[in-house]
């Protein structure tokens, strides 16, 4: 019975990506090559750099409404912080998804293709398509300081390990000192 | 009475088929198809022949004939690869290392289990050879068609035709075979389910290879496509810069 469900799934998975197929319009496929155009072919170089994230995801800023002991402006701040820092992984991941593109449309002309880079980067790629689905969810669910938050919290708890093992270590030594039996 | 009139429309179908490729001279383009096309054209005549004055024989015939079409519509697979991919041999290559990943472990499977066997397979009843055999023609299918989406590769509407048509024939038949084979029932209904799902398959055939649409060629535009080392290693690099600045929204 089981296989039966498997083997009917499959034959149903092949028509779900046929259709795919039969819907994908011919001027998305000429698309192509429009992109591999020398104009658009500049290889993108758009993601915004460090001063972006540190201006969306800055303390400073939190700090500062969080010191104006406002409630409403609060609320406000988290809100439009959080429609930025959505904007900002949305956007960064549709430039993944260029630039993954734009390599795609140039590599199926390329003749010596190397399959091992390419099933590399197709990895590269759903890892980063991966982190970016993660955050979008992240930053819904907790808002755009929460990944800091945890980054912090798993500093800190990971350095009070640090702290607390050098005196469990010692803690270990007495007791297998105490019993000379135990290993 | 039924099963004559699919049966009569079926002939008529594939005759109108070859016409129209012969008048648009898509022989030429599809030699392999219009072949797959013939075949079965005369197959349905001798299938008819033997059910009309020698029915005790049709099975026999029937289960001959069948596996002769899979065999060459297998072919049909290859020439979709071939024409489509022709003007990408990027993509092409991408696909010959996929498809002998997946033909090896059709093989290694094969081998690894006796009970599973290729013996087993044809000792098997017929149901079970055309089901298994199917599979391993999606297998491929499968691997060529998400090879065609991940590259963007433009089909044409000829092409995409077959593709679509003899891709939906697979999943049908497995769909078919699988339930037949498990749920008995489905045999009272099968002398009219299969010919009218094929039915519906050639006239996608008729209407996408009505005429002869432009094959779409990929353009190189760019110096990239001959030093495949450097586009690799720049995406990498793009690729990793993203990761980074990703990576900046914990870090800060």
């Amino acid at each position: 019975m089981m296989s039966t469900a498997i083997f009917v799934a499959f034959g149903i998975l092949l028509i779900l990506v046929l259709l795919m197929i039969a819907r994908r319009k011919e001027v998305e496929e000429r698309e192509g090559d429009r992109a591999a155009a020398p104009a658009q072919c500049e290889r993108r170089n758009t993601l915004q750099g460090q001063e972006l994230v540190l201006r969306i995801f800055s303390r400073e800023d939190r700090e500062f409404v969080l010191q104006m002991r406002s409630p409403r402006l609060q609320r406000m701040y988290k809100e439009e912080r959080r429609k930025v820092a959505l904007h900002w992984v949305r956007k960064t991941s549709r430039e993944v998804r260029m630039i993954i593109r734009t390599h795609r449309l140039i590599s199926r002309l390329s003749r010596n293709l190397d399959a091992g880079a390419e099933a590399k980067l197709l990895w590269q790629y759903l890892e980063l398509r991966l982190i970016c689905g993660l955050l979008v969810l992240f930053i819904e669910t907790f808002g755009p300081h929460a990944l800091h938050d945890l980054a912090t919290y798993a500093g800190e708890l990971s350095q009070l390990i640090g702290r607390t093992l050098p005196d469990s270590a010692a803690a270990n030594r007495v007791a297998s000192s105490e019993n000379p039996g135990t290993p | 009475m039924l099963t004559m009139v699919i049966w009569w429309l079926a002939i008529l179908l594939e005759a109108l088929l070859l016409i129209r490729g012969f008048q648009e001279k898509l022989v030429r383009r599809f030699p392999i198809f219009y072949s797959y096309i013939l075949f079965v054209l005369v197959e349905e005549f001798l299938r008819f022949s033997v059910y009309r004055w020698f029915s005790s024989r049709y099975s026999q015939v029937y289960w001959t004939t069948q596996f002769l079409s899979l065999v060459i519509g297998s072919t049909v697979i290859f020439e979709i690869y071939r024409v489509g991919l022709r003007s990408f041999p990027g993509a092409a290559r991408m696909a010959r290392y996929l498809l002998l990943i997946v033909f090896g472990a059709v093989f290694a499977k094969t081998m690894a289990n006796p009970s599973g066997s290729l013996f087993w397979w044809i000792a098997e009843r017929s149901l079970m050879l055309e089901r298994n055999l199917r599979i391993v023609q999606a297998l491929a299918m499968l691997t060529l068609v998400s090879l065609f989406l991940w590259y963007a590769i433009p089909f044409g509407k000829n092409l995409k035709g077959i593709l679509f048509g003899y891709g939906l024939f697979i999943a049908m038949s497995i769909v078919q075979l699988t339930l037949s084979y498990t749920w008995g029932d489905i045999r009272l209904f099968w002398p009219y389910v299969q010919p009218v799902s094929y039915l519906l398959v050639l006239g996608l055939w008729a209407s996408a290879l009505w005429s002869a649409q432009p094959v779409p060629r990929g353009k190189r535009a760019t110096q990239l496509e001959d030093d495949y080392e450097v586009l690799a290693a720049s995406t990498r690099t793009q690729l990793r810069r993203a990761l980074a600045s990703l990576g900046w929204t914990a870090r800060l």
